[in-house]
């Protein structure tokens, strides 16, 4: 694994704006960086990423099994208890996932440990799937990359193929998406899974969050009034329990891509209980919940809300001395205590990788690096090849 | 190969997008139905039961029957509104009437002007509801207008050319209490360090 600089597609831009990638540049930052890429060998990635990723999600399955099946667990998730019959259905009656990215610490060597599992509302996903797919071809047919160069990303083809299958459980439902107002991030990913979705013969309508109606007799509605049966919904579920329309979650029976159960994944409360489950996995770091952190001999160690986004209220905890912290807005449900474990550095760059997931199959990576130690949503994607 | 073998890229590529805006209930798809296939088929439109009988002598049943069934799916598919001057708005003064509901509330719909009556393949008959149109807005100026919003013909004319599709039954219409029972969180989150602008609830 290393990092060159390439050539930029001097066109980028218009091409860009011709496929409707509209957030490569935000808040003034560039967030498409294509001045360097990664490369990886085979064995890196498949050795290395894609066979932990598949047993990490195995892995992560099992700690949903047993935490919906216990009461007290659900409680140290966090789950408000009004909604833990409703969860815990959402598993027994095996909902279908579309697909999630897992964090991952890599640098090339060794095992790759797990940071995080984005499993509720991942994003980068159009930059993912399409996007840096496109510039391996330009670059190749440019010839500034090798033919044989080839990429660990087969993210768009699968996504097409898990709607088929979604579509067989719903041969006559629209498929609602929806995402909050004023993001182009969001709306662009939604608008993504929107044509894979559509390429699978589904028929798709968008609406806003903000915009779901509530009819009288207890349906979702969409703004024509049209009862919402099948919605999937970049909003994170631990927001979504917690707010009005929860009250009738139960009687509206929507098909929720993500479905419920993923509330469980896409919560730090997850890397504590995978380590009490499966201690000493090589892809683990030792984690704990704030009641264990006096026994747990942790000296290096990062302290993560057990709700955050994009790397908000952490800190870092160096033999005793807080070395780093972000602020933010999460924090009031309470922290997990991970080993620290810094990223890899390319040059003054530290590089996180995702690895994503459809359904159950490890579909590929995204590559983003950040200036600073802890990847924020201002950090930059960084396109990979494999050679 | 580990990424994805082909990506139809005119399919990604995307046009400029138009804006369409929706009036509340009705959205507004004119010319999608009118005489532009082959399939498409003569309805006659008929104000009411009598109309049609002088226009079927012998067929008084059939016209009756066929007015009922386009009530019913009036009443299940037409737009519903929480008050009078949302209906009228959209419909006209005089074209709205209310219908009682739990709790001594009351809901609004536009009255069933008309309905469509086509002959079928095995010699039966099918009908479904026409409304008149908004009565201040071109396109839909002058036209008859289906429950989900489809216009047709002027509604000065008894015939309208129509394809299969107008006379399914349209998916139920629910009268919608309340909207922004979800998103609230991110209003709290949001006003966070005073950022006005965000790049993603997802992560």
């Amino acid at each position: 694994m290393f990092r060159s600089i390439i050539k930029q597609r001097p066109n980028w831009r218009e091409s860009a704006a011709e496929y409707g990638f509209t957030f490569h540049t935000m808040h003034g930052e560039a967030y498409w960086d294509e001045s360097a890429y990664y490369q990886f060998s085979l064995q890196q990635i498949e050795r290395d990423i894609e066979a932990p990723t598949q047993e990490l999600h195995q892995m992560c399955l099992r700690v949903v099994e047993k935490v919906v099946a216990d009461q007290q667990l659900m409680q140290r998730f966090q789950i408000p208890e009004q909604h833990w019959n409703y969860i815990r259905n959402s598993w027994l009656a095996g909902d279908p996932s579309l697909y999630a990215r897992m964090d991952l610490v890599y640098g090339g060597s060794g095992h790759a440990k797990l940071y995080e599992n984005n499993a509720d509302t991942p994003t980068s996903l159009y930059e993912t799937g399409f996007w840096q797919w496109l510039w391996l071809q330009d670059q190749v047919n440019a010839g500034r990359l090798n033919r044989r160069a080839d990429q660990y990303n087969s993210l768009q083809e699968k996504i097409i193929n898990r709607f088929a299958q979604l579509k067989i459980e719903h041969p006559r439902d629209t498929l609602y998406f929806s995402c909050c107002k004023d993001t182009d991030e969001d709306r662009g990913t939604v608008q993504y899974l929107e044509d894979c979705a559509t390429a699978a013969g589904i028929e798709c309508k968008f609406i806003y969050v903000e915009d779901i109606g509530l009819s009288a007799d207890d349906c979702f509605t969409d703004l024509d009034n049209l009862k919402i049966s099948w919605m999937f919904k970049l909003y994170p579920w631990e927001f979504m329990l917690r707010e009005e329309y929860s009250e009738v979650l139960e009687h509206a029976a929507v098909s929720w891509i993500e479905p419920p159960w993923k509330a469980i994944l896409s919560n730090k409360a997850l890397l504590p209980m995978l380590w009490k489950m499966f201690p000493g996995h090589p892809n683990l770091l030792p984690s704990f919940f704030e009641d264990e952190l006096e026994n747990s001999q942790l000296v290096n160690y990062v302290k993560k809300p057990i709700f955050a986004r994009e790397g908000a209220n952490i800190s870092i905890h160096l033999a005793g001395k807080e070395v780093y912290s972000s602020d933010g807005p999460y924090g009031d449900e309470g922290y997990i205590y991970q080993a620290y474990s810094p990223l890899p550095a390319f040059g003054d760059n530290f590089t996180l990788i995702g690895s994503w997931l459809v359904g159950d199959q490890p579909a590929g990576i995204s590559v983003r690096e950040d200036k600073n130690k802890v990847t924020q949503d201002l950090s930059r994607y960084m396109p990979h090849i494999i050679l | 190969m580990k990424r994805t073998q082909s990506i139809d890229l005119r399919v990604m590529r995307k046009a400029p997008k138009l804006f369409a805006f929706r009036p509340l209930a009705l959205a507004v798809t004119a010319g999608t139905l009118i005489g532009c296939s082959d399939d498409t088929q003569e309805a006659q439109v008929y104000k009411s039961v009598e109309d049609c009988i002088s226009g079927n002598p012998g067929e008084t049943q059939q016209c009756e029957i066929a007015y009922q069934q386009a009530e019913q799916e009036a009443i299940k598919s037409g737009p519903k509104y929480n008050n009078l001057a949302a209906c009228v708005e959209d419909f006209g003064a005089h074209n709205c009437q209310s219908f009682p509901v739990q709790n001594n509330q009351s809901i609004f719909m536009p009255l069933m002007a008309g309905y469509m009556f086509g002959s079928m393949m095995n010699g039966g008959y099918r009908s479904a509801p026409l409304y008149p149109s908004y009565p201040r807005r071109p396109p839909a100026y002058g036209k008859w207008t289906s429950t989900d919003g489809n216009l047709f013909g002027s509604a000065n004319s008894n015939k309208v050319r129509v394809n299969d599709k107008a006379f399914k039954a349209k998916p139920t219409v629910r009268r919608t209490m309340s909207r922004g029972g979800f998103g609230s969180t991110i209003a709290a989150k949001s006003s966070f360090g005073g950022r006005t602008s965000r790049s993603s609830w997802g992560g």
